[in-house]
């Protein structure tokens, strides 16, 4: 009879790990600042500063919302950043709730997304400004809104404001419950500067069962109130800042496609992030090849849902035949934009569809990754084919658009913005990996007492246990 | 009499459920002592007492809170101000809709986080409490508050469990 011993290992090809192994790795890392990181900062920090001189100067030629048109980028911009970056946190809430192993690595990676709301906060915060008023249609002209009317105080700008603020201080709030136990176990082991600060903002984190307890519900009812939020505010966002912009605009499924892009876009930022990990950041034997393979079905999902999204929204219109309907199908579709839609449906649909098809692969590391960057592009071109146009259009009480506008390309200035905008986002992100591990250490170690590879017959496979 | 605390460092999780036993078998209740681990462990694996929580009121009275301070703006406009548009009603819902639901959002969320705190005894006033670092690289703590007098006993009950080392405080 043979003897055996179960090897604790995260993949079957992986290392064996441990506590200690998982603990000290994780701590070497994050304290470790290295050269390329402070580089990587200070250039992404360089072009953020730039796109904010971009905005200065180009608020300097006026600011009000009969020049929206010129506005039009910087709210695809805030729409991508709100779209990807808002939707990423939904990876840790989402698969932490199906108690899956492979997401275990994705997680704080998708959390520490939420700080990158911070600044979607400061982009809607001009944007306000620039929406034109609903007025009163009992005496004069109006435009039709989610709203319904404007005589509730706040609307539709404090309400938007405020949609938006629940969700960044929600998302925050998931990050910090989720990192808390992390902080104080790394602050307690290093010997580095940051370790006072660290020790006294974590000093109440003891590991007691009952703190394991509650911090188990926070993360569920914070993730449920997330995901919840975050399906409200990305309506209200588009139906605030496209459709109710466009007169004659009347589609259900626009919303929830964008919400679903961001969903798509929100994970391809996550594995992209991982890439980056595994490949830069010393955390290799931490992500398997088997949990990119997982994530990339996923995407797959993601992929043809988008293009079943886009279908019924075409149809919807087309079928309508209405003049209004062809203008619109026109001007974000066919005609004015079609470059960016041409660009957004293969990124969003096709590439990834062709390449994410091949289980070859799907089975790798590289392809879900070339899928992802796709469409985190695809996505941000969904947001210029749909926020640029209806920031174009003046007459916004007008009961129907009865032409076809044409397309405003972006100046120099935009462009700067644009690349300082996602620069920011990036910035914002490295900056949060200062003061919290980019990945898990309390999920990793939790990991670790689920999963064994033994043999069985003739090979060696991984079991999972599942603690319900 | 003083409570004090001991903690007795485990390195494999069965020992330290263990030792749990033998501390009940020994008269301490299971108010007595408590595990500190690196990750969470499931609800009941080492032998810990069950732990009562009132977190889930929290986000339902802040949606009741949030809730209401949106209806009582959004009627109280629709009362203040009592113009009939479109032939409606004066106080019709679907305005009320997305402000009742960001209200009531938003008032869940902050009490949530309020609740966290209060639940996890996160607060800056309490006790600091016995730890060792190497609880961060997979040791097991049995942390043990009694009375003086049964100190010695704890340690004892510990030691034979096979704990590698106690700290008293």
């Amino acid at each position: 009879m043979t003897s055996y011993k179960d090897k604790i290992q995260i993949s079957v090809a992986g290392e064996e790990l441990s506590a200690s192994i998982v603990t000290n790795d994780i701590a070497n890392n994050f304290f470790a600042h290295r050269r390329s990181g402070r580089m990587a900062l200070f250039l992404f920090g360089l072009i953020f500063l730039a796109g904010i001189v971009a905005f200065i100067t180009k608020a300097m030629d006026g600011f009000d919302s009969s020049q929206r048109a010129n506005w039009g980028y910087f709210a695809a911009l805030f729409a991508f950043l709100l779209s990807a970056a808002g939707s990423a946190p939904l990876v840790a809430v989402g698969f932490r709730m199906t108690a899956n192993h492979w997401r275990r690595p994705f997680a704080r990676i998708s959390e520490i997304y939420a700080v990158v709301g911070l600044l979607t906060i400061v982009c809607l915060m001009p944007l306000l400004a620039l929406l034109p008023p609903i007025g009163d249609c009992s005496s004069g002209p109006c435009r039709k809104t989610l709203w319904f009317t404007s005589e509730y105080w706040g609307v539709p700008t404090f309400w938007d404001f405020a949609g938006l603020l629940a969700l960044v201080v929600c998302g925050i709030a998931l990050l910090l419950v989720s990192a808390l136990p992390d902080i104080a176990q790394i602050s307690a082991l290093s010997e580095s500067k940051s370790r006072p600060l660290l020790s006294k903002l974590t000093k109440f984190w003891t590991g007691t069962q009952s703190q394991w307890h509650i911090h188990r519900i926070s993360l569920s009812l914070l993730g449920g109130f997330y995901f919840i939020l975050l399906i409200g505010v990305q309506t209200i966002i588009n139906v605030d800042y496209v459709m109710s912009l466009v007169p004659g605009w009347k589609d259900s499924i626009l919303p929830a496609h964008q919400a679903l892009t961001g969903i798509q876009a929100g994970v391809a930022s996550v594995v992209i992030v991982a890439f980056i990990a595994r490949t830069f950041g010393g955390y290799k034997k931490y992500f398997p090849m088997e949990s990119f393979w997982s994530i990339s079905k996923i995407l797959l999902a993601l992929s043809l849902l988008w293009a079943y999204f886009w279908f019924a929204e075409v149809n919807t219109l087309w079928y309508g035949r209405m003049p209004v309907e062809q203008n619109i199908l026109k001007l974000v579709m066919f005609e004015s934009y079609r470059l960016p839609f041409a660009l957004n449906f293969s990124m969003n649909f096709l590439l990834p569809f062709f390449i994410l098809l091949w289980n070859p692969i799907r089975k790798s590391v590289i392809g879900p990754t070339v899928a992802s960057i796709l469409i985190v592009v695809g996505s941000f071109f969904m947001m210029v084919r749909l926020y640029v146009p209806a920031f174009g259009i003046q007459d916004v009480t007008a009961f129907q658009i009865t032409y076809v506008p044409a397309a405003i390309y972006p100046d120099f200035l935009d462009l700067i913005m644009i690349a300082g905008g996602i620069s920011g986002a990036v910035f914002i992100y490295l900056l949060s990996t200062r003061i919290i591990p980019i990945l898990s250490l309390w999920e990793v170690k939790e990991g670790l007492l689920y999963q064994r590879v033994r043999p069985f017959l003739r090979g060696e496979y991984q079991v999972l246990g599942k603690p319900k | 009499m003083a409570t004090q605390s001991i903690l007795g460092l485990y390195e494999n999780a069965e020992y330290a459920a263990e030792a749990s036993e033998s501390l009940e078998n020994a008269g301490f209740s299971k108010e007595e002592f408590d595990f500190l681990t690196d990750t969470p462990y499931p609800e009941g694996a080492l032998g810990e007492r069950h732990h009562s929580h009132r977190l889930y009121v929290f986000p339902f009275i802040g949606a009741l809170l949030g809730l209401s301070t949106a209806l009582l703006l959004t009627i109280g406009t629709q009362i203040s101000y009592p113009l009939i548009t479109g032939g409606k009603p004066i106080l019709s819902i679907p305005p009320m809709v997305i402000i009742s639901y960001e209200g009531t959002m938003l008032g869940a969320i902050l009490f949530t986080i309020i609740g966290i705190i209060f639940e996890s005894r996160l607060g800056p006033n309490l006790k600091n409490r016995l730890y060792d670092p190497r609880i961060s690289e997979g040791l097991i703590g049995l942390i043990v508050d009694c009375n003086e007098s049964k100190i010695a006993t704890a340690e004892q009950v510990m030691t034979q469990a096979g704990a590698i080392e106690i700290k008293r405080k």
